[in-house]
């Protein structure tokens, strides 16, 4: 009985122990303290990375045609967004990017040339960092899927994108079904996913006759899907490929996401230029006193 | 009578069949990496795929070094050997001997247990808590070799404690009595007796725990850092090639694709020295 109670002790005091190193950690502070920056990164062939490196400037073009990705090599991996979140949540030094949409309040958004990444600012085409959400179809004569497609283009579904993402066309007319029946299916990009079952759940109050599944994996094999014919329409976080379309498809943008900008809660930093963002990339930009 | 013989000739078939299936998986599972690396490993020469130091997939032109990760599997699950063998075979030789049987009940179904957790959940637990620890107390990103191989060590702990358990089990109780009545305390007949008689099973708890190490993928991908370079310290973060064919195949295509099944060829030939490396001890010691 003694140990027990002897146990019961130490447990607690251990706990008290943890809240109490939690409670310190609340202070406030500066960019010295966070010293050398943790470079996060997603996977190569990510979509989300394919767009961050495109429009930071971290992949370098030859004019030769050239493509070399100059991420750091230090830089963590990671295959998902909820772990670099994580990664982001556990390493006061970290840094990493995000789709906009994924934003949440465990991390910190830095502002871009002094530009939040708000949906406002996305829109408005003021934020640096956004990349088109492309779809794909292969075969122009299916009634269901071009009646679907009819709808993410019409002022309806555009409304519904432009929820959390930047509508492509601000002055599309309104929607009329010819209510086709029966059932397609889209997959692709786990990116475009949360949108498309937006559009989808819209799409069934105008026609619910008809099912539209949606399956999620990545770019590259809903655009590999929809032009081996096992789906209807493709999704694409990014432009596609020459060799893809060369493979008989019709891509058509939908909307543009932006990408957000990560670091700990308790960073200080607030704000830093796409070119200082470029350099943390390429390792060039090494300790988080080098933005002041 | 007669029936007995047409049951065992029936049996007999079904267990030819069984046997030919579990075989042919095997050999079709070869037949397919091997056919589906052949063009890559031919475009980009398996000398400089095999010693390349450079990963670059996506680049134009693209450059597929494997030695990065290659390096990073050996070591990682050498980090793993080093951490987990000893842990392991400790608790091995406390549970068969040492153990009171009230303890024993609580502790076995504890370390099956460990056995049962999905490696994801492990890797959960050492990016939320190994990461952290290792980054506070040693520097670093924390995603480094070492979280790795104690990640990994902590999870090739069933198959060694396992394994070895049962192996010290297996060794006759009369050596164990043989030996004190000569006088050996039971320490010393349980470390200098049973444990010698018991070596096989416990090397083959090491090769089947180095088979698990080097095959994780879930887990090592969340806390390993995944950097595609060589890694030159332990606080260096590290992609073994498992990581590597997770990581990028969702996106591959083409050549990169192929240059990802090579990665798996190149995964099947370690395994396969290392069974026959472990085959080849086994007869010599039979010998």
């Amino acid at each position: 009985m003694k140990k027990v109670i002897l146990f019961l002790v130490i447990a607690s005091l251990i706990l008290v122990g943890f809240v109490g190193c939690g409670g310190n950690k609340d202070t406030a502070l500066t960019l010295e303290d966070l010293k050398d920056i943790t470079v996060v990164s997603r996977e190569n062939g990510s979509g989300t990375r394919g767009a961050f490196i495109e429009l930071t400037g971290v992949e370098e073009k030859g004019a030769d045609g050239a493509k070399v990705d100059k991420t750091t090599a230090e830089a963590i991996i990671a295959n998902k967004t909820d772990v670099v979140i994580q990664q982001i949540t556990g390493n006061q030094s970290a840094i990493g990017y995000i789709s906009a949409g994924s934003l949440n309040d465990t991390v910190k958004a830095v502002q871009i040339d002094g530009v939040e990444p708000t949906s406002e600012n996305i829109k408005a085409g003021t934020y640096a960092l956004a990349r088109p959400f492309f779809i794909a179809v292969k075969d122009t004569n299916n009634a269901a899927a071009n009646d679907f497609i009819g709808f993410i283009l019409s002022a309806e579904g555009q409304a519904v994108a432009s929820e959390s993402y930047i509508a492509v066309n601000s002055d599309a007319a309104k929607f009329t079904s010819q209510m086709p029946e029966g059932k397609i299916v889209v997959a692709g990009s786990s990116s475009v996913t949360p949108l498309m079952e937006k559009l989808k759940e819209a799409y069934a109050e105008i026609n619910p006759k008809l099912t539209i599944e949606i399956q999620q994996s990545d770019s590259t094999a809903g655009i590999t899907a929809v032009s081996e014919g096992t789906c209807d329409i493709g999704m694409a976080s990014r432009a596609l490929k020459d060799t893809e379309i060369a493979k008989g498809l019709t891509p058509t943008e939908i909307a543009k996401d932006g990408i957000a900008v990560i670091v700990n809660t308790k960073n200080p930093l607030t704000t830093m230029t796409k070119d200082q963002l470029a350099d943390i990339y390429k390792g060039e930009l090494k300790t988080w006193t080098d933005l002041k | 009578m007669k029936k007995q013989k047409i049951l065992d000739r029936l049996m007999g078939i079904v267990f030819r069949i069984t046997a030919t299936i579990s075989i042919a998986s095997v050999i079709l599972i070869l037949v397919f990496i091997v056919i589906n690396s052949i063009p890559a490993l031919r475009e980009i020469g398996i000398f400089q795929f095999i010693t390349g130091k450079t990963w670059a997939p996506t680049d134009t032109p693209a450059s597929f070094g494997l030695l990065p990760m290659i390096l990073g599997s050996i070591y990682v699950t050498a980090g793993a050997i080093l951490i987990g063998v000893p842990l392991g075979l400790f608790t091995a030789i406390f549970m068969a001997r040492f153990c009171p049987p009230k303890l024993y009940k609580f502790l076995k179904p504890l370390i099956d247990l460990l056995a049962g957790i999905p490696s994801i959940v492990y890797g959960f637990f050492g990016l939320v808590f190994i990461v952290p620890l290792v980054r506070t107390v040693l520097g670093g990103t924390g995603n480094s070799i070492l979280t790795a191989s104690i990640l990994l060590g902590i999870m090739i702990l069933p198959t060694i404690i396992g394994l070895s358990e049962a192996a010290i089990r297996a060794v006759p109780q009369s050596y164990y009595e043989g030996a004190l009545s000569l006088g050996a305390t039971h320490e010393r007949a349980v470390f200098t007796l049973l444990l010698p008689a018991a070596k096989s099973g416990i090397f083959a708890s090491v090769i089947l725990g180095i088979g698990r190490a080097i095959g994780e993928t879930m887990a090592v991908v969340m806390v390993a850092g995944n950097q595609a370079r060589v890694p030159t310290g332990i606080l260096n973060g590290v992609r073994t090639m498992t990581s590597s064919i997770v990581i990028e195949m969702g996106y591959a295509a083409d050549l990169h694709r192929g240059a990802l099944i090579a990665s798996g060829l190149v995964l099947f030939v370690f395994i396969l020295i290392l069974n026959i490396a472990f085959s080849l001890l086994n007869t010599r010691k039979g010998a």
